[in-house]
């Protein structure tokens, strides 16, 4: 990591958007105090981290992490009694997270039983227990069903207006534009960019367009970028990328042109996947390798 | 410091839960040396007919019994280590250690599990022992010390393999990288701490390196609490209980201040 300065504010939901292997999770670890910095520091709280630091971090760690012998309850309970929760308010709080999350009625199942849609739940609930006021998320909602990601962000969004901080490692550009505050881009080590969704998105065309066009020619890209109506070009090995005014009218132009070197082609509105070609240059590839 | 207390209080009531809903590991942690005293035991003493003075009128099985003991509380503690591995894949360790406690506090409640399920089961052989019938062990100093003294050497035992299990734990990454550096030194040990046979039968360098193992003095103190008639032949409490004692200090002091927040 070179050159990280970033800071996280109080009601704020910050997402770390990067590809696996970036160092979204190096800078998470960082945080929450389980490495530090070879060079620099970091300040949780205004003070250096230490105990009453980790006392007020909730962490969610990239898989999900529950004991398959112990019950929903006991888990809850054990974490509530790390964190020092009296027997009364464990009680409570553990009631509270469950009927939150939809878990109250497999509160006595064992973990083993739980699929994965609800041992996140359970990790969410695990980190919320003792009311923290910086979250810290690693893709809390990777692979996981619509419901399952929209009752974790309704519980999240309800402790921000609580006036906790939430940090998000993702690669899902959709459920950042979604939910972050800010966005947080890093890419190889660094922070290449980071503002409000809508900030970086601003300076894009309506329309996104996603060619499959193997070894285009430098030439013919700066001729599409002449064209009236078509913003910046992102060329890679197999693909091009670019946003336009209007799909309807670019489309025609670029088959009647170039129909016999392109493959395929993909139209959708732009979005925040469109401003990460833009940034770094190439396409955000998903955890599962795959483009996103 | 009552909330450290609190915590690892938390962790100890976790992993005996988890123990006690392994049924599996349970019942074999107990029936194995009882099938090792059967049938070992009475296949030697008839087979074989010991004839050393320190296997009381070739009685085997009763000489085997405080071997047996000590292997109970080998064995469970390493396996009871072992949930060190689990916890550490299923990522529950870093979320542990996420808290704000110090990670020795995390680390001594999970090791207060494994050294109180040796015990306990370790202890739970000895009883079975004693009911046994054809068991005879001798209490030469009254059976009220001679309990206390196994208590006392099993509790040290645990505390020594716990200590050696987080030390090992902590440069072997993977449970079966453990299990396999764990046999390996646990089972020359133990065969070598004459808990299967005395010392003095076995040849000199044998004998030399029996008196190395640190195990050693956990059997002979075993012995000399419940099954000899009298301190002739063995080490005796004294040196027995500081070197036990000793390294189970030292051991599981530096398991401790060894281990990292990030594991």
């Amino acid at each position: 990591m070179t050159d990280i300065q970033l800071s996280v504010h109080a009601s704020e939901v910050v997402t770390l958007l990067g590809p696996n292997g970036a160092g979204k999770s190096t800078i998470l670890k960082m945080l929450s105090g389980e490495i530090a910095p070879q060079q620099g520091s970091v300040s949780i709280f205004g003070a250096a981290h230490g105990r009453e630091a980790r006392r007020r971090i909730g962490l969610v760690l990239q898989e999900p992490s529950t004991d398959d012998l112990m019950t929903l309850r006991e888990t809850l309970q054990l974490h509530g009694r790390l964190f020092g929760l009296s027997r009364g308010r464990l009680n409570q709080r553990c009631a509270e997270m469950l009927g939150s999350l939809g878990l109250e009625e497999r509160a006595d199942d064992r973990c083993e039983t739980l699929s994965g849609g609800l041992r996140r739940r359970l990790d969410i609930a695990r980190a919320l227990l003792h009311e923290p006021d910086l979250l810290l998320l690693d893709e809390p909602t990777l692979a996981l069903d619509p419901d399952s990601s929209a009752t974790i962000w309704d519980t999240l969004h309800d402790r921000v207006s609580d006036g906790a901080a939430v940090v998000v490692c993702s690669n899902d550009t959709v459920e950042a534009e979604a939910h972050a505050d800010r966005v947080v881009i890093v890419d190889d080590g660094r922070i290449v960019a980071e503002d409000t969704p809508a900030n970086l998105t601003a300076g894009l065309l309506h329309d996104a367009l996603e060619l499959d066009w193997p070894e285009s020619a430098e030439r013919d890209v700066e001729e599409i970028e002449r064209w009236e109506g078509v913003g910046a070009v992102v060329a890679t090995a197999e693909q091009l990328f670019l946003t336009v005014e209007n799909a309807a009218e670019v489309v025609p132009l670029l088959f009647q042109r170039f129909g016999s070197q392109i493959s395929g082609i993909r139209i959708r509105e732009s979005s925040l996947r469109d401003a990460w070609f833009r940034i770094v240059g190439r396409p955000l590839v998903d955890s599962q390798g795959g483009k996103e | 410091m009552i909330d450290a207390a609190s915590a690892s209080l938390a962790l100890l009531a976790r992993d005996l839960r988890a123990v006690a809903r392994s049924r599996s590991q349970l019942y074999s942690s107990l029936l194995f040396p009882l099938m090792l005293l059967a049938l070992l035991g009475t296949g030697v003493s008839s087979g074989l007919s010991p004839t050393s003075p320190r296997i009381l009128d070739g009685d085997y099985t009763s000489y085997l019994a405080p071997g047996m003991i000590a292997m109970t509380a080998l064995f469970s503690s390493t396996f009871s280590s072992a949930g060190f591995y689990r916890d550490r894949e299923s990522g529950l360790l870093r979320a542990m250690l996420a808290s704000p406690h110090h990670a020795q506090t995390i680390l001594f409640g999970k090791a207060l599990g494994s050294i109180l399920i040796g015990t306990v089961q370790a202890l739970a052989v000895l009883v079975l022992a004693v009911l046994i019938p054809g068991i005879d062990l001798a209490w030469q100093f009254g059976w009220l010390g001679g309990v206390a003294t196994v208590i006392a050497t099993i509790l040290a035992l645990n505390f020594m393999l716990s200590g050696l299990s987080l030390l090992l734990a902590l440069k072997i990454k993977t449970m079966q990288g453990f299990h396999l550096i764990m046999n390996l030194v646990l089972f020359p040990l133990f065969f070598l701490s004459g808990a299967f046979f005395p010392l003095d039968l076995v040849p000199t360098w044998l004998e030399v390196i029996g008196y190395i193992n640190p195990l050693t003095y956990a059997v002979d103190l075993l012995h000399y609490a419940s099954y000899a008639d009298s301190p002739d032949g063995l080490i005796g409490p004294l040196i027995d209980g500081l070197v036990l004692g000793g390294l189970a200090v030292l051991l599981f002091a530096v398991g401790l201040r060894r281990s990292p927040r990030a594991v």
